[in-house]
């Protein structure tokens, strides 16, 4: 161990200095996808900035798949982060890993340049090869989305074979066969059918379960493992949870899939589908909120490290509030049938992409940076520690507000331009000349700012954390080692 | 299948779905709170919670039409059925899981006889 408070590659096994590297891409993406959602919101309330240089269209696609993509990197380095600890031996192929890295790493810078410099192409299959594959969210081209599966399917080998030549843990017996979905869903959304409605029958394979199946375990893999890291928690009680969470999500996310098929041409019995899962979604939420209660009681809530433990009860919230309360207030079929693709759901998706998976990120890099300096002192009265609370702060904020926002312009497009005008051309422009909606976007703006100044404070506070500490970390009692499995 | 939601009414539509959510959370927290810190008193103001819960769903079942077909209305019934028992069914998962742990003993003393 180097001294505490300096960065020092000395402090990191194998696999964890990958996952810094990884880390360090998805900051800088997450700073991609602020500074294009800002674009993109002005371009709202001056609708000719950046017109014909940086088209709207462009903008939101990269503030989109900025996000995908960070949040991607983000899951592959916290995986990465505790790959070691968790089997007990290095990392198998870490050379090919870190090859990978870099591979991923250029052919995303790639697909950015191509977006920015050449945007669109003429309608024929060299433009989906090579600039854009046209599919909202995954829009990155043909030879990307096979890099894309390559690299995780060579992550996927790195995990396996990790745990398989170490101990497999609860934790990575879940992750592993995670992995395996996380690979192969991708490729639903990468096969071409002249059927606009099977074609989305098929993206939201990608889209849905990506999301509500693949990163919410993973989630449920990474929480376990912080929570053991930064509270002690006993493994075995954490382990059976996960399991408990995992059956949770499944039983009710993956046919939550069906509200996503309401409306794009899918045979009927799919309304009753949605609706039924839909309605039955947000109670293993509310569930958890009984054993968070529980664990706070349990644990008295003193961490190793307490911006990271701050993180992931905010992701406990933001997922709630996100997915369960602003998701349930437009899902079933009788009211989506007028929010769907309004404002309402960026206000939904906004919020729960933040709550549910930003926030498990940024707690993995807090982990990350406080034993990259030597493992040093993360807890209470921590040397200027108003940084990462302000951070978190004004981040909440400007997220609360940009969701408030959208939700106030949602519901005047649900109203005006579907309930009233029934959907049509004029009634969309109709909706987007209200004042509620104009002023939502206003607020919006101000709040996306205010969300920026937040990443910046959480920027550099994730370069200076524990500088000036001089302090080892705060020890938890671990009471028992891995379980064999 | 489905009968859409009156202009009228979207306001109580997406209100009372956000009650439902908030009411089935403070019912969950207050069970929980009840039963963790050994505060018996706590447990009416949580199904107090659940009634909120409850007239939340019926508000949203009124609002949204689900009344008027048979397959809505075994939804609504499931879902007070569900949040109600949830949290209960939660609580001993935690109870089972605590057991051996050396400070789980003082959660065990707050259970109900």
């Amino acid at each position: 161990m180097a001294a505490l408070g300096i960065l020092d590659s000395a402090n990191l096994n194998g696999g964890q200095k990958l996952a810094v590297k990884y880390f360090t891409v998805a900051i800088a993406l997450f700073a991609a996808q602020v500074l294009f959602g800002l674009l993109a919101g002005l371009q709202y309330l001056y609708p000719d900035f950046l017109y014909g240089v940086l088209d709207f269209s462009v903008n939101r696609m990269l503030h989109i798949n900025a996000m995908v993509v960070w949040l991607l990197f983000g899951f592959i380095g916290a995986v990465y982060w505790l790959l070691e600890d968790e089997s007990g031996v290095p990392v198998v192929g870490l050379a090919l890993g870190n090859l990978i890295f870099w591979v991923f790493t250029l052919a995303v810078v790639a697909v950015v340049l191509v977006y920015l410099l050449v945007q669109v192409g003429p309608g024929e299959l060299k433009s989906i090869w090579l600039i854009n594959e046209g599919r909202e969210y995954i829009e990155a081209p043909r030879w990307a989305d096979i890099g894309i599966v390559v690299c995780v399917l060579v992550f996927f080998y790195n995990v396996a074979a990790t745990f398989m030549k170490g101990r497999f843990t609860g934790i990575g017996g879940v992750l592993v066969l995670d992995l395996v979905a996380l690979a192969g869903l991708y490729t639903a959304g990468m096969w071409y059918t002249p059927n606009i409605s099977m074609d989305q029958h098929w993206w939201w394979w990608v889209i849905h379960l990506w999301v509500e199946a693949t990163w919410e375990v993973l989630v449920g893999c990474l929480l376990a493992y912080g929570l053991i890291k930064t509270m002690g928690v006993r493994r075995k009680i954490v382990e059976t949870w996960l399991y408990i969470e995992v059956a949770l999500l499944f039983g009710s996310g993956i046919l939550g899939l069906g509200h996503h098929y309401f409306w794009i041409g899918t045979p009927e019995y799919w309304l009753a589908i949605g609706g039924f899962f839909s309605a039955l979604e947000p109670i293993p939420l509310v569930a958890m909120v009984v054993h968070a209660v529980f664990d706070a009681g349990h644990h008295k809530l003193k961490s190793t490290n307490n911006p990271a433990l701050a993180w992931m009860i905010a992701q406990a919230f933001g997922n709630f509030f996100g997915a369960g309360v602003w998701g349930f207030m437009h899902t079933l079929p009788q009211i989506n049938l007028y929010t769907h693709g309004t404002q309402w759901t960026a206000s939904h998706g906004h919020l729960a992409f933040f709550g549910a998976y930003a926030t498990i990120v940024i707690a993995f890099v807090y982990l990350a940076v406080q034993k990259w300096r030597g493992n040093v002192w993360m807890s209470g009265e921590l040397v200027g520690g108003w940084k990462w609370k302000w951070a978190l702060f004004l981040l909440h904020v400007g997220m609360l507000g940009m969701t408030m926002a959208l939700l106030v312009a949602g519901y005047e497009q649900s109203q005006i331009e579907r309930a009233i005008e029934g959907s049509g051309w004029m009634g969309y422009f109709a909706g987007q000349a209200h004042p509620w909606f104009q002023q939502g976007m206003v607020w919006r703006m101000i709040s996306g700012w205010t969300f920026a100044a937040g990443f910046v404070l959480l920027a550099w506070d994730l370069m200076t954390i524990g500088k000036r500490e001089s302090r080892p970390a705060r020890s938890v009692e671990m009471r028992e080692a891995p379980a064999m499995a | 299948m489905i009968e859409p939601v009156e202009l009228a009414n979207f306001f109580t539509v997406f209100f009372s779905a956000a009650s439902v959510i908030l009411f089935g959370a403070g019912y969950a927290l207050l069970f929980a709170w009840s039963r963790v810190s050994a505060r018996p008193r706590l447990m009416p103001l949580a199904y107090a919670a659940y009634l909120g819960l409850a007239a939340s769903v019926i508000t949203l079942g009124l609002a949204a039409n689900l009344f008027n077909s048979g397959f809505w209305t075994f939804i609504v019934l499931l879902m007070l059925v569900g949040y109600l028992l949830a949290p209960h069914a939660v609580w001993h998962l935690c109870v089972g899981t605590h057991t051996d742990a050396p400070a789980a003993e003082s959660v065990k003393l707050t259970q109900p006889r």
